[in-house]
């Protein structure tokens, strides 16, 4: 099953979007839950997002230095 | 982009309900947090945990201090008054997420004839009312430097009495607001201490403060009762605060933290990303000996 990874709430209702820094999987690695995905950047710290799920990373849609709103999907992951 | 930030200035930003449902009762209750008004980056963690600190008295503050995002009032503008059933509300977010602690802090209202102290008392009261075993730490402002304001909150027996110092003697005219002062912070502390209340305050680096400028703040709050300190690094909530001048090493917190102990204060936490009311509960526990 596809599994999409989306940039969840971070709860600073003035954080609704966030920059990709750079990736810490590959497209065809075996995740587990709360392995780190992404690391993003916004103005106040660095943020890693952890894999909600467990599965392989089948399909990343964000690169490198592109914004990113909350709720939109970072990645596929086959679950 | 305020980055690159160094490797350890670094948080997750995890997903799940829990968060949501955190998001949800504070929401739904219309209750302010200083999680949100500062901008913290510990917020994604501690509401997952169902944790949050709750910031009474309106998010509107009297003072303007160079470091922090809660908005200002405007010259002229009038904030509204303290709303009767916050304390209430506060009370039964409390009970819905279960705390075992809860920490309560305000914006600073130098506009109340109390300082907001009797509306913080009610909110404390209200708390242990709901949840007896929960634990209550109050984060005040000065009152003004009035220490009326402190007794009227110590009489509703808090747990933890908190006011920050915030940063070191020297960079009071550049960072606080001109109503703030290094004296007044420690004569509040004075007389908070000597109570039952654990008594806490806390410090923020990254402003360009010197080794000796902190152990000598350290020593100062010691010396004014104080038996806890927080010390974490400053981070910039937005453009229109001050810039960082330096991110501190965390060998350096943790060495600031020994000092902490060595010099003798009962609890100790110094970390890139700590703050006075981060993982709060751990404070309570370790001195009081719960659990």
């Amino acid at each position: 099953m596809r599994y999409e990874v989306t940039l969840p709430e971070l709860g600073d209702d003035s954080v609704d979007r966030a920059t990709v820094t750079m990736w810490l999987a590959d497209e065809g690695d075996i995740v587990s839950e709360n392995d780190d995905l992404v690391e993003m950047v916004t103005d106040k710290a660095s943020f890693s997002v952890p894999s909600p799920k467990a599965g392989t990373l089948v399909e990343k849609l964000v690169d490198e230095d592109d914004e990113v709103a909350v709720g939109d999907v970072l990645c596929i992951i086959e679950i | 982009m305020a980055g690159p930030f160094p490797e350890w200035i670094r948080r997750t930003w995890g997903s799940g309900s829990d968060f949501g449902v955190t998001k949800g009762i504070l929401d739904d209750l219309q209750l302010h947090t200083v999680c949100q008004s500062a901008r913290c980056p510990n917020m994604n963690e501690c509401w997952r945990r169902h944790t949050a600190t709750v910031m009474v008295l309106g998010n509107v503050c009297t003072r303007k201090c160079a470091f922090c995002s809660v908005r200002s009032a405007r010259a002229g503008e009038k904030t509204d008054p303290p709303d009767p059933d916050e304390p209430r509300r506060v009370g039964e977010a409390a009970s819905r997420l279960g705390w075992r602690h809860a920490v309560i802090t305000s914006v600073t209202r130098d506009d109340l004839p109390d300082g907001g102290a009797g509306h913080f008392a009610r909110t404390v009261e209200a708390v242990q009312a709901v949840s007896p075993d929960c634990t209550v730490e109050v984060l005040t402002p000065d009152f003004g430097g009035d220490l009326a304001g402190v007794e009227t909150v110590l009489k509703a027996e808090p747990d933890v009495f908190g006011h920050n110092i915030e940063t070191v003697e020297r960079l009071y005219p550049v960072l606080r607001d001109t109503a703030a002062g290094y004296g007044r912070s420690l004569s509040v502390l004075r007389a908070a201490a000597g109570g039952r209340a654990v008594v806490k305050s806390a410090l923020m680096l990254g402003h360009g403060e010197t080794n000796e400028e902190v152990r000598a703040t350290l020593a100062d709050l010691l010396q004014a009762g104080c038996s806890a300190v927080c010390i974490g690094q400053y981070l910039r909530p937005g453009k229109t605060e001050r810039a960082v001048a330096e991110y501190v090493k965390p060998e350096q917190f943790e060495a600031y933290e020994r000092a902490a102990r060595e010099m003798g204060f009962q609890y100790a936490a110094a970390g890139p990303f700590v703050r006075s009311s981060y993982r709060a509960e751990e404070l309570v526990r370790k001195i009081k000996g719960r659990d």
